[in-house]
């Protein structure tokens, strides 16, 4: 710890300051390639179909889901709670590894941060549009109104959740925009002169890079993470006691906000790695995004499949203790009832598989991280998909107990929230760097010469 | 009018009917007294604007005259109850239909009448729909085509004097006639013609019985079965709780001695032996499998037994071998001989010899004059096989000059259909009295359609003595005719039906019931009351002969053996054009929109079919069915049962019934009817039309066709796989056993007790004034879903359709849980009626973001549709699962029967959650009404839709604030519990325990296997 020459540079490549900026910048600088094209027609399309299916169910109603009278939640808040959870991991690496003074966190933060705002808007858009009359959405506001005594009610999760989702969505927001305005002041430097560079003049709020300007912004950096920080924990948190408040045995539990916290960091982690792998090969950031980035986080995520895991025997054993027959009949029935083999999917790609990451070997071998970053993904997916969905259908009068099963509307609208993430990635990485390049250069040792300007002199003598 | 009790000047209708009670003195809150100038100008505003929109446009011109003189006692907008008779079946309750400016809205049971006792089923709720139904006839047809009344008449009258001459057979079928003048104006009709006879087809005949009764007592009669006065029902088949012959009369009757209390712990002891398990089965106390083939032999055995109690000498002959261990015969014997006078045995058999060991039991126990009463018998079913098969007869040799056909559909509901219709179509004269296009008005000449009998005059006499009326409650909709003033007209009477009533009952009844009174106050009082009764006459009891009563072995088939019955709500084909009735979940199989194979759980395995897989159902004969099958435990291995009433023409109107978006699928397929018709399984035997056919075949067809449930898991026993120790039944139905309850009176109740009245934090809203709430008795409720649809077309319920059901998203209010126990020998059934609990520590209540679900200060949950924006969290946090979600805006698939919509309550929007309000409107009609009197809310004044009419008087409503109250008292009572009290929702809705007359004590949920 105390000889940081020790640790591997965060670095690789010989990379020279300039060079850095120059790396960095070359995706938005030249023109987009083939390859971008068609991830972009790909997540655009995937888009639509979810704008498609969205429109067709406001238009014709809530029935055209899957859901029932007594599964009233399933695929709506499954992926709500799936997308915020993927968000944490923004803050996560931004706030609180920049609390810690993780340097290595600087190759990974702009684009978790970037993934935070688009998982939250893909979030937000779940609770919104799974209502009965969406276009009353705003009555969940507490604005004054001229209804008389009508309030919105505050002993409600739900009216958390909306405190919560847009205060960290505001955030999130907000921290993003201020790590970029070194960047954007650097885009606007190299730009020639058009709407380029007055748009990134006007959004780098006339940066000068005076050491009173970075004072200020490390100042203004530094609260902020501060103020993120708590949010880390408190958004899922709030998201667990919309199950945690209510009276549903495998809903009712003590232990869901730390274990949400855990899953959302764990899902969250998943989706950055599996983001950065296809980034770093796609706009050969190799030198920027290096192997011992993708293995600290391999073990970070590591951890948290561990605590997810210990999460997931916490509760059977609960109900084993507790003595109520409903809620030990609710988890034997997540494990061997109908929806078994979500359980199990569930279990599988949390608990079992992320167990490989153990071994160093492993852990820096990038096609295998990529597959089991996937396996996570598809397991926390099925996490939510499990809490929701068999606690409800099977709850305590044997009568109403159902069966579910999604419609072609819920699915086109769970492929269209992937759609509107991943349209937004792509547009943010035509539009903004990546990687943060004035935090990068902070971070690692780079030589003060770039090995392109040195060849050229050594060629002129 | 009370005028004396009514302000001279008023501010607002609630000021009006709530000035002098202190309580209601300020309905909502709101200080109408002083107006400041703010206020003032808010007003003036507001008027300002109004005119000035209402003159941007030209408005169209409206004609709407007041009554020239206001009909005494009607005040616009508010509900009127007129004494009236129910037409869905031949029992013939009494009920008061609810007028509300001009539109029947709202069937109720009518406490008085002596035969129902306010008790209503749901068929007979259901009837107001099927007046506001598009395709009912709206004029005469000649020849298919839209005709004139003239000339129809013209043309009727002309052959119909043809024939007066020629004497040609003319004849004239009709269900069951409880009408004494419709009796009377066929007669009248008839009298001109040499070869002229009324036939009684009933689409579900009882004849055996009557005909037994000929043999027995030599008078056709059907008696008066008194279950009041019975405490031992030995009941083979006959399914008495829910279609057979007077189910409501029945169960006011039976529920008398379902009611054991710490005093008086006795109640009546009640033996089913059935092939397939009916409603009344799964009510009974003791259970038993047996193929209705093998009921004969049963009886031989039990007359042996009880004749040799009696020390006479069985009848004559051997019967076959019996089906139910010997010790159970003998005790069942025992328990009959025990309460001779005071049992009776029951048998829904179309056998004479099966109906002639049952009257030689019923006598030999003298149960003769006290359970059945045959001074006054019942008029209830009076159809004649033998007629209805000798016309068949007459019909194939073309000796038919004249067919007339009213209330019933003769093709559909026989068998042989195609040759039937051939044979009616040689007929010179073919009258139909059709409603609506049936399966026979298109072979008629001429259809002459009667009005509903909420738009005519009639009247009944269900049992002998009993005189009840019907008033029309609309003016007919469409250009329709009163049967009796088609056939006045026909026979040279011409006259009104009002005019023809009015001569029956002045020539024949008033004699009887009042001889000395003015016909008008007679008149008048029987419009009011809507029945009079006649003093018994004397007749002397006819001799038993029991000469004819033999025991015959009758042997029991080999292969299947079809049972065809009628199903709760769907009771024959005149209801299936209802689409409340369509989707009513069965009572025991709880199916909605078709008709299926029930079969039992080691035939299915057998068979290799599960719920839903079609088979080929095919009689000796070469007629087949093909209709998906239903597993259903508790019947008989060698029977399959299958519902009549199905497949009734011009149902695939339903194919578009509910939401259309792409992924529905129609609730029939396009040009489908709803169900199958399996009349064609019927055969006639000894003169009887037989409902019990035996050498089946069944076969699997390899198809499937979803079925529409409301419940899918069938037990409080969670399947074993998932079962944690300990808690493998749940006691949300507690029962117990009589024996136990006469030891102590609390037996059933959970081992463990959670629950405390203690409270961490002070109620929110302590309910000061009143505190509504409801206590259900299970040991009384049959299941018999009177309740769903009081509550339906009370609470303007849509109808959602197949596809809806099947995605498990049905709109009722009220579901009737039935949970099964035991193993198919030995089945026990309990039906729980689950609705809005009220919880005071409210689930729902808490969850909802924008307060769309609070407490009222009367104890009730209340739900705001216009503040609910759907998120559905109340419905998910609800452990009851009783609250319902618009997921699509439910328009009427007919729009005419939007007329049926109770405009005291609110239609509820697309995305809004909505569910029991203990009927709100009710409660506040009740306390305005007390509040006009100027008295406190009485117990019993204000009744909820489902209790009012509930046959069995299972549901107590009122105040449990008022210690006198019914439901404070039963809510005290040693079997009263709340469902999943130990997680301490406090609800206002309690139940109480079944007890079933068994000898075993054993407890709770053990005997649960």
């Amino acid at each position: 710890m105390s000889d940081a020459t020790l640790r591997p540079p965060l670095v690789t490549g010989d990379k020279s300051i300039a060079d850095v900026t120059r790396d960095i910048c070359a995706p938005m600088e030249r023109r987009p390639t083939a390859m971008w094209w068609s991830a972009f027609a790909l997540a655009f399309t995937a888009l639509v179909v979810g704008i498609a299916a969205v429109w067709y169910q406001i238009a014709t109603g809530i029935g055209t889901w899957g859901l029932n009278k007594t599964v009233g939640w399933a695929f709506d808040i499954t992926n709500f709670v799936f997308w915020v959870g993927i968000g944490h991991a923004g803050t996560l690496i931004s706030a609180v590894l920049f609390l810690f003074r993780q340097k290595w966190r600087t190759a990974v933060n702009r684009s978790a941060e970037a993934m935070t705002l688009f998982a939250v808007m893909c979030a937000g858009i779940f609770p919104l549009i799974h209502m009965g009359r969406p276009w009353l959405a705003y009555w969940m506001m507490p604005y004054p109104n001229t209804r008389g005594p009508l309030w919105v009610n505050f002993k409600s999760p739900l009216l958390w959740d909306v405190f919560a989702i847009s205060t960290y969505l505001l955030i999130s927001a907000v921290f993003w925009y201020v790590g970029l305005i070194p960047d954007l002041a650097t885009i606007r430097d190299r730009a020639a002169s058009g709407w380029k560079k007055r748009i990134t003049s006007f959004l780098a709020l006339g940066w000068n890079g005076s050491a009173r300007t970075w004072l200020r912004y490390e100042t203004v950096y530094l609260l902020l993470a501060g103020l993120a920080t708590p949010l880390v924990f408190s958004v899922h948190t709030i998201v667990s006691m919309d199950f945690a408040t209510s009276v549903i045995p495998g809903w009712h539990t003590t232990i869901f906000p730390p274990y949400f916290v855990a899953g959302a960091i764990f899902s969250g982690l998943a989706m950055v790695l599996t983001l950065m792998i296809i980034a770093r090969k796609v706009m050969n950031l190799e030198n920027y995004i290096t192997l011992t980035h993708i293995e600290r986080m391999c073990k970070l995520m590591l951890s948290m499949g561990c605590i997810v895991g210990l999460a997931y025997g916490t509760e059977f054993f609960t109900a084993a203790y507790s003595g109520n027959g409903y809620e030990q009949f609710v988890f034997k029935n997540r494990a061997l009832g109908p929806f078994a083999w979500a359980y199990w999917t569930m279990v599988s790609c949390n608990v079992l598989i992320p167990q490989l990451l153990w071994f160093r070997k492993l852990r820096t071998t990038l096609p295998v991280v990529f597959v089991i970053v996937v396996f996570v993904n598809v397991g926390m997916w099925f996490e939510r998909f499990v809490i929701i969905v068999t606690s409800l259908h099977r709850d305590f009068l044997p009568s109403s107990w159902a069966d579910y099963a999604p419609t072609t509307i819920e699915v086109a609208t769970f492929i269209g929230s992937f759609g509107l993430f991943f349209t937004c990635f792509l547009i943010f990485c035509r539009l903004a760097p990546v990687i943060a390049i004035a935090e990068v250069k902070g971070a690692a040792h780079l030589k003060k010469q770039s090995a392109h300007d040195t060849n050229t002199k050594e060629a002129a003598a | 009018m009370n005028r004396n009790v009514t302000p001279t000047h008023w501010r607002s209708l609630a000021e009006r009917d709530g000035a002098a009670d202190s309580q209601h003195a300020e309905p909502h809150g709101r200080n109408v007294a002083g107006v400041s100038r703010r206020q003032f100008l808010e007003a003036a505003g507001f008027t300002l604007s109004l005119v000035a929109v209402s003159g941007c446009g030209r408005a169209p011109t409206i004609t709407a005259l007041p009554f020239a003189v206001q009909p005494e006692g009607v005040v616009p907008g508010r509900m009127q109850q007129y004494a009236s008779i129910c037409s869905g079946c031949t029992a013939s309750c009494g009920l008061l239909v609810g007028v509300r400016d001009g539109r029947p809205l709202k069937m109720e049971g009518m406490p008085e009448h002596p035969l129902s006792r306010g008790g209503l089923c749901a068929v007979g709720q259901a009837l107001p729909l099927g007046l506001y139904d598009s395709q009912r006839f709206t004029q005469p047809l000649a020849d298919g085509q839209a005709a004139a009344w003239d000339d129809v008449d013209r043309q009727i009258q002309k052959r119909v004097g043809e024939l007066a001459d020629n004497g040609g057979a003319v004849r004239f079928v009709t269900p069951t006639v409880s009408s004494p003048t419709l009796r009377a104006m066929i007669g009248k009709f008839l009298e001109p013609f040499e070869n002229g006879r009324h036939v009684t087809f009933d689409p579900v005949s009882s004849s055996a019985i009557l005909d037994a009764h000929e043999q027995t007592h030599g008078r056709r009669v059907l008696p008066h079965y008194r279950l009041e006065n019975a405490h031992v029902i030995v009941s083979c088949g006959a399914d008495f709780l829910g279609t057979w012959i007077a189910p409501v009369e029945f169960t006011a009757a039976w529920r008398t001695r379902r009611v054991p209390s710490e005093e008086n712990p006795r109640m009546s002891y009640h033996v089913q032996l059935e092939g397939r398990l009916s409603l009344t089965g799964s009510n009974a106390d003791r259970r038993y499998r047996v193929s209705p083939a093998e009921y004969g032999n049963v009886l031989g055995h039990l007359a042996t037994s009880i004749a040799s109690r009696a020390g006479q000498s069985p009848p004559p002959g051997t019967p076959g071998s019996l089906p139910i261990p010997e010790s159970d015969l003998a005790d069942l014997a025992d328990r009959l001989w025990k309460a001779r006078g005071e049992s009776v045995v029951l048998c829904d058999s179309q056998d004479v010899a099966v109906q002639l060991l049952v009257n030689y039991i019923n006598h030999t126990l003298g149960n003769y004059g006290t359970t059945l009463d045959l001074q006054r018998p019942s008029l209830q079913r009076q159809g004649s096989d033998a007629e209805v098969l000798a016309l068949l007869d007459e019909l194939r040799a073309g000796e038919v000059s004249a067919l007339f056909v009213a209330g019933t559909d003769l093709t559909h509901n026989l068998f042989d259909r195609a040759a039937l219709a051939e044979a009616i179509g040689q007929v010179p004269l073919v009258v139909s009295f059709a409603e609506r296009q049936d399966d026979f008005a298109p072979l008629a000449h001429f259809v002459c359609p009667d009005h509903h009998p909420l738009e005519s005059w009639t009247d009944a006499e269900p049992v002998r003595g009993l005189f009840s009326l019907s008033q029309p409650t609309l003016r007919p909709l469409g250009d329709t005719r009163s049967i009796l003033e088609s056939l006045g007209r026909w026979s040279g009477h011409p006259d009104t039906a009002y005019g023809l009533l009015q001569s029956t009952w002045k020539g024949t009844i008033q004699p009887q019931v009042a001889p000395e009174s003015s016909f008008v106050d007679f008149w008048d009082r029987a419009v009011h009351d809507g029945f009079v009764e006649a003093a018994a006459e004397e007749i002397a009891t006819p001799e038993f002969k029991t000469d004819d009563v033999k025991l015959v072995d009758f042997e029991p088939a080999d292969d299947f053996t079809l049972v065809l019955y009628s199903k709760v709500g769907m009771t024959d084909s005149r209801h299936a054009h209802n689409p409340w009735l369509q989707e009513l979940p069965d009572p025991v199989t709880k199916v909605t929109w078709d008709n299926y194979v029930c079969v039992s759980p080691t035939t299915a395995t057998e068979l290799g079919v599960s719920d839903g897989d079609v088979v080929r159902v095919e009689a000796e004969t070469g007629f087949q069915v093909e209709l998906p099958v239903l597993v259903q435990p508790g019947q008989h291995d060698r029977v399959l049962a299958m519902a009549l009433g199905y497949g009734v023409p011009g149902t695939d109107r339903f194919a578009n019934i509910g939401p259309q978006w792409f992924e529905a699928r129609p609730t029939v397929a396009p040009g489908q009817p709803v169900g199958r018709n399996v009349a064609g399984f019927i055969t006639a035997a000894n003169n009887q039309l037989q409902y019990v056919r035996k050498g089946i075949r069944v076969a699997s067809t390899g198809r499937h066709h979803p079925l529409a449930s409301t419940q899918e898991h069938h037990s409080l026993r969670v399947p074993a796989s998932v079962a944690p120790q300990g808690a493998e039944v749940r006691d949300v139905v507690q029962d117990t056993t009589l024996a136990a309850f006469e030891r102590d009176p609390r037996a059933g109740a959970p081992a463990v007790h959670h629950h405390s009245e203690t409270q961490l934090w002070p109620e929110d809203h302590p309910p000061t004034t009143h505190a509504w709430g409801m206590v259900i008795d299970l040991n009384k409720c049959t299941g018999c879903s009177a309740c769903l649809i009081a509550c339906q077309a009370e609470n303007n319920v849509p109808v959602v359709g197949k596809d809806e059901v099947r995605r498990q998203r049905e709109m009722h209010w009220i579901r009737l849980d039935r949970y099964y126990s035991g193993d198919d020998d030995d089945l026990s059934v309990a039906h729980q009626p689950m609705m809005c609990q009220h919880c005071g520590n409210a689930p729902c209540e808490t969850v909802c973001p924008v307060l769309a679900t609070v407490h009222s200060d009367e104890g009730l949950n209340e739900q705001a549709y216009n503040r609910c924006v759907g998120t559905r969290y109340c419905a998910n946090n609800c452990p009851y699962k009783v609250r319902r979600f618009n997921w699509f805006k439910y328009e009427r698939h007919d729009v005419l029967q939007n007329l049926i919509l109770n405009p005291d309550v609110t239609v509820r929007t697309r995305g809004v959650m909505e569910k029991c309000s203990m009927c709100v409107q009710r409660i506040e009609e009740g306390k305005i009404a007390a509040a006009q009197r100027g008295e406190p809310v009485v117990d019993g004044d204000i009744k909820t839709a489902c209790q009012q009419s509930c046959p069995a008087q299972a549901i107590v409503f009122g105040d449990l604030n008022d210690a006198s109250s019914a439901v404070h008292v039963a809510r005290g009572g040693p079997r009263t519990y709340r469902v999943l009290d130990e997680m301490n929702f406090r609800t206002s809705v309690s139940y109480q325990r079944v007890v079933r007359n068994r000898d075993g004590v054993e407890q709770g949920g053990d005997k649960h296997v």
